[in-house]
């Protein structure tokens, strides 16, 4: 369709512009745009491993399983305030929980020694990782922004370690290798392995982002709002702020360790305390202010972002300073990009649509028509200002703020 | 696992070499742990003068100071003698600091707070790329020279102690800048306006004090601290591309220890790190309860106890809002 351009992306530039279409022009009746174009975006993010090739497919497993981990992390901070830098942690507790249950000789007596159906064990991944979140969100109740940070962080920089010393359950530095849930009979002949694991992630995705709407617009996300903006307005209006808290950080723990139960089961097929590291574990809190915090669709917009910028470094830097030295400066890149990004939108993408959404045609054409005029008034104006520089300096207009 | 499983760590634990029956390397063990901790102190410090002035995790603090310790590098590769690179790149490093506070920091700063976070995070990774790419092509890690004072492998005899020459360079300059540091808050009108700045900006601006100026100084100061650090650790494990990394986690570790808002507070903070760990990993705790794999997640296991008595560290206030 468009020259230069992978197929991979001119797909998704395709769904970007669907859903930009659907959603913000008058063709639909306004309670249907929303809807409908959440629906056409899927429908051709479902086409895509038709057609995009193995490699790619295996990048939008990883970039949906990153958007569960997001969705997550979003209710935890966007949400509710609290920050973590160990989110990691908990998707690595969800990926060894998934190997442990679907490999019969890992069980350690503690079940029958029968393989879990690759779902349950999904569930229970989850379940495991909730607790784990209750266990943190509980003492987190006394700390607050660095403080928990920090705290979470080391939690994430303790964990693999602890890990490797308790060898016998979890396969020391070695890792575990899930059994991998094969192509179920009613889709064999029509889906590949990899088209299969994007799927069970797809599905997995949507699932989630449906469960955490749900939540957000519920009395649960007004309490986690609330709590958010005015811890102590919170508690003046009955809401139990230690309560949704730990709660806030049961539902996120919950979401990691599903991800993490997809990343075991439909990703790499191979589990080691090496899996998450503590750098992907603080881009997974990039990905959600990159995206847009207190957003669902921030949260998956920073899942894209996060997984496809390295990819996209690497291409700027080998089209800027060519081969051999583009590769090795791609995190350069990627660095500047995030930067400006950010600075650009304070709000993070999703903010930064919901913002431009709201301008009406009449403003661009007033931002146009005006444009000419304040570039010569600006230009005009150069000399006064550069003069009232060197006066300040001199201390003539002391009294300018 | 059972209960019983327990019973032989307990056993070996009461077996293992207790601090009170090698006095001599306790003491040893603790002034190396001083010399670590006043390393930790120093790139704490740095976190801790950002954070006072912009609420922010300066996450490429570290990366900062490896940058500029390769640039130390390649000057004394170049033939300048120790002093001369010294200065030199502690005024690079000021330099750094305060062209980016300028740059990419003040383009945020009315943003919210945590966009700042993540413009420090993109940070870290534009200068660990840049070290890499710049000095990555020979071979790594790196030596390093230690101060004049003394080398990483002499020892200097006290009678009592024996301590490597370098430890004992490193403690003296974390004093001297300590100190440096001290009489600046406290003893010039500079560093008055700088505290002033840091505790209530609107105010400060209303006193005619230029507050983005002692934010940029702020800036400069904390690279500028963070490079001394990074120059005194150099010697001790090598230059290589996780150098800083490996210092950055315990940094975070001090300044949160000792209240992200005290400067004393990071320096104690760090030097109660650098001992705890050196005396975990030498003496009973250390190898035979948590096993070599469980000495780090001991050590943080320390920090989450301590922040849960102390929800802002040991030193740190706590901050009253008003709704």
């Amino acid at each position: 369709m468009l020259p230069g351009l992978e197929k991979f992306y001119e797909f998704l530039v395709l769904a970007a512009l669907v859903g930009v279409l659907i959603r913000y022009t008058p063709v639909l009746p306004a309670r249907w745009r929303v809807p409908v174009a959440v629906i056409a975006v899927l429908a051709v993010i479902c086409y895509m491993p038709f057609t995009v090739g193995t490699f790619r497919t295996s990048q939008l497993t990883t970039i949906t399983i990153w958007s569960i981990v997001a969705i997550g992390l979003n209710v935890l901070t966007g949400y509710n305030g609290q920050i973590s830098l160990g989110h990691g942690a908990f998707v690595l507790i969800g990926a060894y929980t998934a190997a442990i249950l679907t490999d019969s000789e890992s069980q350690l007596g503690f079940f029958d020694g029968a393989q879990w159906p690759f779902w349950t064990a999904m569930i229970m991944s989850g379940l495991v990782a909730a607790v784990a979140g209750v266990a943190v969100g509980v003492p987190s109740l006394r700390l607050t922004g660095p403080y928990l940070a920090v705290a979470t962080l080391s939690l994430m920089i303790a964990l693999p370690s602890v890990l490797e010393k308790y060898d016998s359950v979890t396969g020391g530095a070695q890792g575990l290798h899930p059994r991998q849930p094969p192509v179920p009979g009613f889709l064999d002949g029509i889906l590949e392995r990899p088209e299969w694991f994007f799927f069970l992630a797809f599905v997995t995705a949507v699932i989630m982002a449906a469960i955490a709407w749900y939540v957000v617009r519920s009395r649960w996300g007004r309490a986690f709002v609330a709590i958010r903006d005015t811890e102590v307005a919170a508690l003046a209006v009955g809401i139990s702020v230690a309560r949704y808290k730990v709660l806030a950080f049961t539902i996120s723990a919950f979401f990691a360790g599903v991800a993490g139960s997809l990343v075991a089961l439909a990703s790499t097929g191979f589990v080691s305390p090496q899996t998450i590291g503590i750098v992907l574990s603080i881009n997974y809190f990039t990905a959600i202010v990159i995206g847009g915090l207190g957003s669902i669709m921030g949260s998956i917009i920073g899942g894209f972002v996060v997984v496809l910028l390295p990819d996209l470094a690497t291409d700027i830097g080998t089209a800027l300073f060519g081969e051999q030295r583009g590769a090795r400066l791609w995190p350069t890149i990627y660095g500047s990009i995030l930067i400006l990004v950010i600075i650009a939108m304070p709000y993070g993408v999703a903010g930064f649509l919901h913002r431009a959404a709201a301008v009406k045609p009449a403003d661009i054409a007033g931002a146009i028509s005006r444009t000419p005029r304040n570039a010569l008034a600006y230009l005009a104006d150069t000399r006064e200002r550069l003069t009232w520089r060197w006066t300040e300096r001199d201390g003539k207009r002391g009294d300018a703020p | 696992m059972n209960v019983l499983a327990v019973l032989p760590h307990l056993a070996s634990y009461l077996l293992a070499p207790q601090p009170w029956d090698n006095l001599e390397l306790f003491f040893d063990q603790s002034v190396a742990g001083i010399a670590t901790g006043s390393i930790y102190g120093l790139v704490a410090l740095g976190i801790v003068l950002i954070y006072r002035s912009t609420d922010v995790i300066n996450f490429a603090q570290g990366e900062l100071a490896l940058f500029v310790t390769f640039c130390g590098w390649s000057m004394i590769e170049a033939g300048y003698p120790y002093l001369a690179m010294f200065a030199l790149v502690i005024l690079i490093a000021g330099g750094l600091g305060a062209f980016l506070e300028r740059t990419v920091i003040r383009p945020v700063e009315g943003a919210p707070v945590l966009n700042v976070v993540i413009v420090t995070l993109g940070l870290f990774v534009i200068f660990n790329s840049l070290t890499a790419f710049i000095w990555a092509q020979g071979e790594l890690p790196k030596s390093f020279p230690a101060t004049p004072i003394g080398t990483e492998l002499e020892t200097f005899d006290f009678g009592i102690l024996t301590l490597q020459q370098h430890r004992v360079a490193v403690i003296i300059i974390s004093v001297i800048v300590a100190a440096c540091l001290y009489l600046l808050f406290n003893r010039t009108k500079l560093g008055l306006a700088m505290r002033g700045t840091a505790q209530n900006r609107v105010a400060a601006q209303l006193m005619g004090i230029n507050t983005g100026r002692m934010l940029m100084l702020g800036w400069a100061l904390s690279a500028m601290v963070g490079a001394v650090g990074g120059m005194l650790v150099a010697p001790i494990i090598f230059l290589d591309l996780t150098t800083m990394l490996r210092v950055i986690l315990f940094a975070f570790a001090a300044a949160v220890l000792g209240g992200l808002d005290s400067p004393p507070g990071a320096m104690i903070g760090g030097i109660t790190i650098g001992i705890t760990q050196n005396i975990l990993s030498t003496f009973a705790l250390g190898p035979v309860f948590f096993g070599p794999q469980l000495a780090l997640p001991a050590a943080l296991l320390v920090l989450v106890l301590v922040l849960l008595i102390r929800p802002t560290g040991l030193f740190g206030r706590h901050a009253v809002r008003r709704v």
